[in-house]
């Protein structure tokens, strides 16, 4: 089997030192590439046979213009063969091939790289299967429950970990009460706003959605009743919105109302708010936690809202 | 082992055979050339030229005298195999897709496609009489009208072909009478190749229904079934164990819209007895579409749609392993 070398640089101590060595007498080209290295890039290739060791070398010029060496080396085997085969060995080639010289031509005939037959028994094969077993058992599975909202996932990794987080942190030192109980109420959300989404792909009229036949709440008669359990919330920030507020005063409680004084002609919050909820103990609750609650900054104030005057 | 890479056409292989002694291999492709080269070394004695189309199939007779190619320019070509003359040139109406001597060499069978408005017909002539061949008159055709011929080759004896449809089934046509002595349905789609064990007791098919089936050659009763995930274009029995080799993969027109990026283009070797997969060989960068065991069984050649035909010489490996059911 031909194996092939490749020689970037041709040296010129190397091709002396192999000449040397060489037991044949060298063919009449060689002489000449010593005259003119420039040449030996057209040579006729260079053929040594030392016992069943055939070398052949070559020079070329590769893309880059940089003459390469190739040197290439032969097995000379002698196989016995039928007097059938024998004969037709001599065959003189023919058709495309017919100029070809003795031996296999490099335009046709290459060694491709080494490739293994990979073996494949019966025993590796069933131990594979039970390998893919128990995974698909565990895929079925929740295997991590978020301790915030009770997602499939770890609970660092959860998108309610900055707001619902520390909330239910504080409110469970304040009230005594394990987190666990108080955890279903802001984590239960998600989830049924999420239901009947899942359930069918279809589009469902917000009339028969959940809730759909609550009335608005802000159309509840008896909004007055609620004042008692309203907060009024000074010291807040500009930049301040409803949705902030909703955010910091959820977890106490369901709220009924948000209202926040702004600006009629920039928009701007004026600096309070009044939160309702609908019970008054939330109220108070919230009071006792968000009052001198650091936010944004400004230290709220919170306090019971004055029954309105007019 | 290091495979011995022939690069002697420009387009896919379409069949790849030895000779009796497995000194020569014979290659066609798509391109109108058909090539000759010495196994041991992967050397290429030669070409026979003078086809203009696609050339689907080729044989050679038992004492390496005359080769026959069928080719899609609607022509057979009888060669002379040591020099590379042609013979005989044999015109027919649509293309030839399948072709074969029998075992003694004297009668060529060969079949035609069903196109250009003209039918399937298996045609024979017997190279004794040399008017067969001047009026290109065969002693006997056979038409089939149902479902075109994709593969056959000669029964034991030369008493029959063997021949696989294009619809699964496989049919049993006598060379003498002309008439079908049995007929199979075992596979649900076409049948890519078929070919024979070396005592042409049995013979193997390979189908694009993902299977390649074993059966008696005289009975044609179903022995064996191999089964795999992708279209097998070809399957040889291995003249010296208990194995076949399987080539296919994903068919050419599909490669670009699946989605696995592994096309399966190994050859897969399996047990005979066990219907096993023991072994698997990579290499081609297409789909295997003609496989050739040496028939010393020692080494083994895959054509593919790549254009590649590889000679492959096994490892010792091979010769020890065992199977283990």
């Amino acid at each position: 089997m031909p194996t092939e070398d490749y020689d970037s640089k041709p040296s010129w101590a190397d091709q002396v030192e192999e000449e040397g060595i060489d037991p044949e007498p060298i063919s009449p080209p060689v002489t000449k590439v010593q005259q003119d290295p420039a040449s030996f890039v057209l040579d006729t290739p260079q053929e040594v046979i030392n016992g069943k060791i055939k070398t052949i070398t070559e020079y070329k010029l590769n893309d880059e213009g940089k003459k390469i060496k190739i040197v290439r080396t032969f097995k000379i085997e002698t196989l016995k063969a039928s007097k059938v085969v024998a004969h037709r060995k001599n065959w003189k080639k023919f058709g495309n091939s017919e100029y070809d010289p003795p031996g296999p031509n490099v335009a046709t005939t290459t060694v491709s790289d080494d490739v293994l037959m990979t073996f494949i028994t019966s025993k590796e094969d069933l131990n594979n299967q039970e390998e893919e077993d128990p995974m698909n058992k565990l895929k079925g599975q929740k295997i991590v429950s978020c301790r915030i909202c009770k997602g499939d996932h770890w609970t660092t990794r959860c998108p309610y970990k900055d707001t619902l987080g520390p909330m239910q942190k504080e409110l469970a030192e304040q009230l005594g009460l394990s987190t666990g109980d108080k955890e279903k109420a802001p984590g239960a959300e998600p989830e049924p706003a999420q239901a009947p989404v899942s359930k069918t792909g279809k589009y469902v009229p917000p009339s028969l959605r959940d809730g759909g036949s609550r009335r608005g709440e802000s159309m509840q008669p008896n909004r007055r009743a609620d004042d008692n359990a309203t907060i009024r919330v000074t010291n807040l920030s500009e930049d301040t919105r409803e949705t902030d507020l909703q955010e910091l005063f959820r977890p106490f409680g369901s709220i009924s109302r948000i209202y926040l004084a702004k600006d009629k002609t920039t928009g701007q919050s004026k600096g309070f708010a009044f939160i309702s909820f609908h019970r008054r103990e939330d109220a108070a609750r919230a009071i006792a936690g968000v009052s001198g609650f650091g936010y944004d900054h400004l230290i709220l104030n919170v306090e019971w809202a004055k029954p309105s005057t007019n | 082992m290091r495979p011995i890479l022939l690069q002697g056409h420009e387009r896919s292989i379409t069949q790849i055979k030895y000779n009796r002694d497995g000194d020569l291999l014979f290659t066609v492709a798509k391109d109108p050339v058909v090539n000759v080269w010495y196994s041991v070394n992967g050397e290429r004695l030669g070409t026979y030229s003078g086809h203009t189309g696609a050339v689907w199939c080729v044989d050679v007779d038992w004492d390496t005298r005359h080769v026959l190619s069928g080719s899609a320019d609607n022509s057979c070509r009888l060669w002379d195999c040591e020099t590379g003359k042609q013979l005989a040139l044999l015109e027919t109406n649509s293309a030839v897709r399948t072709c074969g001597f029998d075992f003694g060499g004297n009668i060529i069978m060969f079949s035609t496609d069903k196109q250009m408005g003209y039918q399937c017909f298996v045609s024979f002539i017997d190279l004794r009489d040399p008017t067969q061949i001047e009026d290109n008159e065969p002693y006997m055709k056979i038409p089939c009208s149902e479902s075109k011929i994709t593969s056959a080759v000669w029964g034991p004896l030369g008493e029959n072909i063997i021949a696989g449809h294009e619809n699964g089934e496989l049919n049993q046509y006598s060379a003498k009478s002309g008439e079908i002595v049995n007929s199979i349905k075992e596979h649900s789609k076409q049948i890519n190749d078929i070919q024979t064990s070396r005592d042409m007791t049995m013979f193997v098919t390979a189908s694009k229904d993902c299977t390649s089936k074993l059966f008696d050659s005289t009975s044609l009763e179903h022995q064996k079934t191999f089964r795999t995930e992708r279209p097998v274009n070809s399957a040889a029995i291995s003249p010296i164990y208990d194995h076949v080799v399987l080539g296919g993969g994903q068919e050419a027109m599909d490669v670009t819209t699946t989605s696995t990026r592994i096309g399966k283009f190994e050859a897969r070797f399996f047990h005979v007895a066990f219907e096993e997969e023991f072994g698997r060989v990579k290499g081609h960068f297409g789909p295997i579409n003609s496989l050739a065991f040496h028939p010393d069984g020692k080494s083994y050649s895959s054509g593919g749609e790549d254009g590649y035909v590889r000679i492959h010489y096994f490892d010792p490996q091979y010769f020890d392993f065992e199977f283990e059911s």
